[in-house]
């Protein structure tokens, strides 16, 4: 199993339910193909650089997730033909992951970021 | 430079000597989830700064660039400001 995380903006006219269900959606498609939430991190309303569709804000959520390597496909495919997400993208984070590792590991979601970007800045000094 | 520096008279003017950030601090993060950090290293039109002026290191500088793109398709940073 491969690490992902993805980003995705959502359009602030939602109400809170479809907003709600459009996050859910996303995890299901996610569970649906055998990967495994590691965690979410809902970043709020923040104001975007440049208008998107007119929209001077969004929700963004952050999912990193473990799974087989066709389903960053079959996500993307879902994002494309979603008119609430107006902007996303998929990250490959590492190779070859224990998903049931990763989740213990990850008491906070906050302490695990700072985790991941510690390796990241190790990585960097080699 | 040491010995143009050294004739006093004829000195150039005084460099200061550029070091990458990122290889100066560990906990700086290159990341496109993190625009803040991201901000320090584009221009005010949302240029990337080229390392020739910023003195990041050639591989963080790739790094960087690669990691801007992203903010910047993202809308966490800007393409263009005008």
């Amino acid at each position: 199993m491969k690490y992902y995380e993805t980003l995705y903006l959502i359009r602030p006219d939602l109400e809170v339910e479809d907003y709600k269900g459009v996050i859910e959606k996303y995890h299901k498609i996610i569970e649906a193909n055998n990967g495994v939430i590691i965690n979410v991190d809902e970043w709020g309303k923040r104001s975007l650089a440049y208008n998107v569709e007119r929209f001077r804000d969004g929700f963004y959520v952050l999912v990193r997730f473990c799974g087989e390597p066709d389903l960053p496909d079959k996500l993307l495919k879902d994002f494309r033909l979603d008119e609430s997400v107006l902007k996303y993208i998929v990250v490959k984070l590492k190779d070859s992951v224990d998903p049931e590792e990763l989740k213990q590991g990850d008491t906070s979601s906050a302490s695990e970021a700072n985790k991941k970007e510690e390796v990241k800045a190790k990585d960097g000094s080699k | 430079m040491e010995a143009n520096r050294t004739q006093g008279f004829h000195a150039r003017p005084y460099y200061r000597k550029k070091i990458c950030r990122f290889c100066a601090d560990k906990n700086l993060v290159i990341d496109y989830k993190r625009p803040e950090i991201l901000r320090n290293f584009i221009t005010e039109r949302g240029k990337i700064i080229p390392s020739r002026i910023s003195g990041t290191c050639a591989k963080h500088q790739r790094m960087l660039a690669r990691e801007i793109k992203k903010a910047r398709i993202m809308a966490l940073l800007p393409f263009t400001v005008y």
